[in-house]
């Protein structure tokens, strides 16, 4: 067994830069949560199936549990932490709170987090794109319904704001 | 105890409190909490089915850096006191465990040794280096095997693998046969299954050595059983323990008995005198947490002519796994003591085994009697099949009417307040039953093949202490709560349930503020902590409206009572008639209609609290109420599930068009979280029928222990669900609620099964056993020869 | 479900990752995407004591068209594959295929060379550049090598791939303006990977006669299968509903996949007439969309 040097590694995770001293190995998951104490992203596979643990890499999603926190070294990342800014909710929280769209909410981070990023890719997704776009995040609480409707509700209030 | 059906909180639809910190991040689960010095653990665990356990080396292990030790079976007996179940029940062998094996294993993932280090990537590293000497054994995997002669034992302390087995027999079958027009025989086969919580297991305990305590931060559905068995197990007084459970991303059951791997966290803080905490990985989850179903049933239905069912006889066999968690019969029971539901039959009996394997055990899973309304209607369906009638005409034939109420089913549950025709009825007339009969046959004409399936469900939902009497199960269905009014006037409470997730923090608030007269914004219920709620049974079933929701709206409208009295000084009135207290007002009825008093609840809580010699005679100081309520021996709701399908027959694969659900649950607290359950339990139940399965190898090998490899059903497998309510409340509960949350999974597994059969009519199979695999139906397909040519030409040709 | 320990290499230059894997050799595993790796880190079932991070290697995610070819890098995501508004034009079949892979947060990360390399027979990536007939650049410190993509698919998870050489780049042939194609997946979950699949190009001329067909198969096979027998056989005839389901029959026939105990091998033969059958039908109405 070899035991890798720690790295000296500078991540800026929500618009604050870290420097830390990292094992190589682990995981972003891990170290968003442990060493910032970012727990709103949740680890519940490991192995990049349930999507729970979405997170953003330059914007775009991504899972931290198949990404090494060394690597984010030159990169932003964004947690759920930063969605909300203060007391407002962004439309996509707020209608998955009107809609039902969460029970035990431990999937609910990595679902905002990757709606966050497709609904600007995609202001006005149909339900089947709507679903597509989902099908990466398991839920064992809803049936996904009301979270399909909450997005599509946010989706109309976006673009709504948009017009204004 | 009803009458009152008008409720100012209780049925508004308010959105869920909890959800803000959920949708931010800040919900605050198990592993976000953080000790200092917290060590890690990693199980070893047996990476065969079955073997004796010659040697365990853990040397290499030890003399790793970061590496605090390595525990066995061995040290765990000197530190734990063995599980014993032994309930005094007829057909059940009493069995026992150690907190971890120490001569042998018994399950692909059954965990060896346990490896203490300074982080869980450490754990991992010096597990792989703890060397295990294993001889290895035959290893039963199906509970034909288990029966066979010969078989090897799982547990070497029983005399064979059934370790459980009952039969029982109402009215005269064998004479109802002897009369019948005709014997229908039906066999269902469901697999098994495992729970899958989105949050795995875990805990974290805590031994303070000074005051020698054991905090065990959990998440768990029941916080004080489990404050009991981890006492129990450490050998400590239950005044030494504190069961804290935080936010919990799912339970749907699993998070119920005390596990080995808990108990060994919990023993292993106390010995190294520092917080230890266990993150169970998926993998460990998926192999080795608990499983769930695998039970086998076939019935025997004798019928006449007209489809009117005059006996019913159940032969059940559950594959139960390798270890008892729970007592063997306890799910096996339920499904047979309650599979008639809906019907009107008198003449029944059944038959039940529960096996051993070398497989995880089992435990209960969202519906512990899935399976139920599967067999119960399937028969039904089995019988228009065989007879050439209707399905929907066999139901009604055999319905519970209004006025067969109440009606005591054959194993002597007594059903009131039901509607079962009355749900069938609706959901018939929903997807029009007539004008699907006609697309079907069109369909049909163009090689499409569209089914309807139908399900009514009875569902067992809130357990009573009296039902636990009658099925010879230590325990207890009661309930407690607390309501306290504090100084300032704000609402406390708390209760013995804890939620993974349903979004108790609302409706339970509603529940409390109906009770006692005030907005539910200002309640606020605590739950989860022993230390602070009540001694209750915690979340199971369907329990949480009736046996919670119920023992809080009791104990509210006591702590109303108290209020009054108070007020009545305050106001020098003689008795507290003609006063109640609403939105937090005491209000006085002057001339047939409510008047504010100028009296505020904190006006009255601040006398209780800072002035209490100002207090009426005999009134104590202080608004501090307790209650307990223990409901009915068993309440029931019902539904009808219909489903509409599409097999596409040249690759079997199923696809929901339509899914409706009539439910009557009664009184409802909130029904968007009770829509949320429905939704859930469907969704639940369809993913199951659908896509999940645990597979053993013949050798007992775990092949499904990814997520990859475990299917759950994602956005786009799931139809959404059209639900018609209805809301006959039980005369018997307080405010007439009946629970509800499980029959979803019932009804889904039967109405889609049902639906599948009905759109491979063509083909002349019928199939029995789950999943509904496309690999399985077109096998089914296949085996039958008699496929038409159009059929053939279908699968071939023309989409 | 934590990786064995590494040491984490991250070059900024081709020629940096090409020294780091001539100097660790065996002992080096290249890190594009991770979304294959990642798990099999996690699990342990890879633990190699070098890892080279890629990703910084920007210069490998590109897609352009080079005389009559379309270039991609090694290191370009699933995603711009799928949204890429040249690549619909220029070579559809990769686009709509690459759409499928996973799922959304799974193609932002994952790669094109990460896929091929992993070489997984269900996985799309490889079925495409099979029947497509693409090239695969690969490069080491003593220069490079062009390999057709299905020699370069040896097996289940092998390519011809030799120690301290590394893929930079495919190169997939343009599909023609009124050429018809398609692609065609069944998998148990939307996203998962395909029991079986089908990819087929195809083109008409005037009056239906069929003058080129591609056909491949995926999911059956320890990797992907052209079907050049059944090409050549059918060319020169008219492209009717019977020639597609002779087709089909024979796409079932020339395979044997492995018998498995949860599907059987007769199953995955049904599946790829019924696949084949959809996709020709489906490519022919794609046929000269130029009009």
């Amino acid at each position: 067994m070899t035991t890798a040097e720690a790295k000296s590694v500078s991540i800026v995770v929500n618009d604050e830069t870290y420097d830390l001293m990292l094992d190589p190995r682990r995981l972003l998951s891990d170290v968003l949560r442990e060493d910032l104490h970012l727990t709103g992203t949740h680890v519940g596979c490991e192995h990049g199936v349930c999507g729970a643990c979405t997170i953003l890499i330059d914007g775009r999603p991504a899972r931290a549990c198949l990404t090494f926190a060394v690597q984010m070294e030159g990169h932003e990342v964004t947690t759920i932490e930063a969605v909300s800014d203060g007391a407002e909710l962004t439309p996509l929280q707020q209608a998955l709170h009107q809609e039902h769209g969460l029970q035990c909410g431990f999937c609910t981070a990595g679902i905002i987090m990757t709606f966050e990023a497709y609904l600007q890719e995609n202001p006005d997704p149909s339900e089947a794109e709507i679903r597509d776009v989902l099908s990466g995040n398991l839920c064992r609480c809803t049936g996904y319904q009301n979270i399909v409707s909450a997005v599509s509700k946010a989706a109309a209030v976006m673009r709504e704001r948009g017009r204004e | 105890m009803t009458g009152d059906t008008t409720f100012s909180h209780i049925g508004k639809p308010l959105l869920r409190r909890e959800d803000r910190r959920f949708l931010t991040g800040r919900g605050r689960y198990l592993d976000d909490i953080v000790l200092p010095g917290t060590l890690h653990v990693c199980f070893v665990r047996s990476p065969h089915a079955h073997a004796r356990i010659i040697g365990i080396d853990a040397e290499e292990a030890r003399a790793l850096p970061g590496v605090i030790g390595v525990f066995t079976g061995r040290d765990l007996a000197e530190w734990t006191a063995p599980l014993r179940l032994a309930p005094p029940i007829e057909g059940l062998h009493p069995v026992e465990m150690t907190t971890l094996p120490i001569h042998k294993v018994r399950f692909h993932g059954d965990p060896v040794a346990c490896v203490v280090a300074a982080d869980r990537y450490i754990a991992e590293d010096a597990a792989e280096l703890v060397s295990v000497d294993y001889e290895v054994l035959d290893a039963v995997v199906s509970a034909d095997a288990a029966l066979s002669q010969g078989a090897v034992l799982v547990d070497d302390s029983l005399p064979d693998n059934l370790v459980s087995h009952q039969s029982f027999s109402s009215g005269d079958v064998a004479a109802r046969r002897a009369e019948a027009d005709r014997t229908v025989e039906a066999k269902f086969q469901l697999h098994r299954h495992t729970h899958v919580p989105l949050e795995t297991r875990g805990c974290m305990a805590d031994w303070d050595a000074g005051r020698e305590h054991l905090t065990m931060h959990i998440g768990t559905q029941v916080p004080h059983p489990l404050r009991s068995q981890l006492a129990a197990r450490l050998r400590l007084e239950e005044t030494a323990v504190t069961v804290i459970s935080p936010d919990v991303g799912g339970g749907f059951g699993q998070k119920i008995a005390l596990y080995r791997e808990e108990l060994t966290v919990a023993a292993l803080s106390r010995h190294l005198r520092r917080p230890v905490r266990w993150r169970e990985d998926r993998l460990e989850n998926l192999t080795s947490a608990s499983h769930a179903r695998e039970t086998l049933c076939r019935t025997r239905t004798s019928v006449r002519a007209d489809g009117r069912i005059l006996g019913l006889e159940l032969e059940l066999t559950e594959d139960f796994g390798a270890y008892c968690f729970y007592p063997a019969n306890y799910m096996a029971r339920v499904i047979a003591m309650i599979l008639t539901g809906p019907y009107r039959i008198s003449d029944y009996a059944f038959d039940v085994k529960v096996v051993l394997t070398n497989k995880c055990g089992n435990g209960p899973m969202r519906a512990p009697m899935a399976i139920t309304s599967w067999v119960m209607d399937g028969t039904i369906d089995a019988v228009a099949r065989e007879l050439g009638l209707d399905p929907l005409e066999v139901r009604r034939i055999n319905a519970l009417r209004q006025q067969d109420l109440p009606f005591t089913m054959p194993t002597g549950e007594v059903l009131e307040d039901v509607t079962p025709l009355e749900t069938l009825e609706a959901a018939a007339k929903a997807i029009d039953v007539e004008d699907f009969r006609a697309r079907q046959a069109q369909a049909r004409e163009q090689g499409r093949y569209l089914g309807l399936g139908i399900c009514t469900v009875v569902e067992s939902t809130t357990y009573g202490s009296e039902f636990y009497k009658a099925a010879g199960i230590p325990g207890s269905g009661h309930e407690a709560a607390w309501v306290r009014i504090e100084p300032s006037g704000a609402v406390n409470a708390s209760v013995g349930l804890m939620g993974t997730g349903q979004g108790y923090e609302t409706p339970l608030a509603q529940a409390v503020a109906e009770g006692l007269g005030v907005p539910p914004e200002v309640v606020k219920v605590h739950m989860g902590n022993t230390d602070i709620a009540p001694y209750g049974m915690g979340s199971r079933g369907g329990r949480g409206a009736t046996a919670g929701g119920g023992t809080l709206f009791l104990c509210a409208q006591k702590a109303q009572k108290h209020v009054l009295e108070i007020a009545v000084g305050m106001l020098n009135l003689n008795d507290a008639r003609g006063l109640r207290l609403k939105d937090g007002i005491v209000e006085r009825m002057i001339d047939g209609a409510w008047v504010d008093t100028g009296i505020s609840l904190a006006d009255v809580a601040r006398r209780a609290y800072l002035d209490p010699t100002a207090l009426p005679e005999g009134v104590s100081p202080g608004l501090d109420i307790s209650y307990t309520y223990d409901p009915p021996p068993m309440t029931y709701s019902n539904a009808t599930h219909v489903c509409e399908v599409e097999v596409e027959a040249d690759t079997g694969r199923v696809s929901i068009a339509r899914y409706i659900v009539a439910e009557d649950c009664g009184t409802v607290l909130n029904p968007l979280v009770v829509r949320g359950q429905q939704q859930g339990a469907v969704a639940m139940g369809l993913s199951g029928a659908l896509f999940e399965e645990v597979v053993y190898d013949e050798s007992g090998q775990n092949l499904t222990a990814t997520l990859a490899d475990y299917l759950v059903a994602t956005s786009c497998e799931l139809p959404s669900i059209e639900i018609i309510e209805m809301n006959t409340p039980n005369k018997r509960t307080p405010a007439g609620i009946k629970g509800m949350a499980e029959g979803g999974i019932m009804g889904a597994i039967g109405s889609i099964a049902n639906a599948v059969n009905d759109a491979l009519e063509p083909f002349g199979v019928a199939l029995e056993k789950l999943p509904l695999t496309p690999q399985s139906l077109r096998a089914l397909m296949r085996e039958k020869d008699q496929v038409t040519e159009t059929v053939t030409e279908v699968r071939t040709g023309k989409e | 479900m934590k990786p064995a320990s590494f040491t984490y290499h991250r070059p900024g230059s081709v020629a940096e990752a090409l020294k780091i894997l001539a100097r660790y050799g065996e002992g080096a595993k290249l890190l594009a995407g991770g979304q294959s790796l990642g798990p099999m880190l996690n699990m342990r079932l890879a633990r190699p004591e070098h890892l080279v991070d890629l990703n910084d290697l920007i210069e490998l995610d590109y897609v352009r068209e080079v005389s009559g070819m379309i270039e991609i890098g090694a290191l370009t995501r699933h995603h711009r594959l799928a949204s890429s508004a040249e690549l619909k034009w220029s070579c559809p079949l990769l686009s709509q295929a690459a759409a499928t892979i996973g799922h959304y947060a799974i193609r932002q990360r994952g790669t094109v060379a990460g896929s091929l390399v992993h070489a997984d027979p269900a996985a799309q990536i490889p079925l495409i550049a099979v029947t497509l007939g693409a090239e695969v650049v690969v490069q080491s410190s003593k220069g490079s090598r062009v390999v057709p993509a299905a020699d370069f698919l040896q097996s289940i998870m092998t390519v011809d791939l030799k120690e301290a050489e590394m893929v930079t780049g495919l190169r997939f042939p343009m599909q023609g303006p009124d050429e018809g194609w398609a692609f065609e997946i069944f998998s148990r979950r939307h996203g998962d990977f395909a029991m079986a699949s089908v990819a087929a190009t195809l083109s008409l001329d005037g009056s239906g006669v069929l003058s080129a067909l591609r056909l491949g198969l995926g999911g059956v096979g320890p990797v992907p299968l052209r079907m050049q027998e059944i090409e050549a056989g059918a060319l020169g005839a008219v492209l009717d509903d019977a020639l597609i389901k002779r087709l089909a029959r024979q796409a079932a026939d020339a395979i044997e996949p492995e018998e498995d105990a949860l599907v059987p091998a007769v199953f995955r033969k049904e599946l790829i007439e019924t696949l084949t059958a959809r996709a020709l039908r489906h490519a022919v109405s794609k046929t000269g969309r130029v009009q």
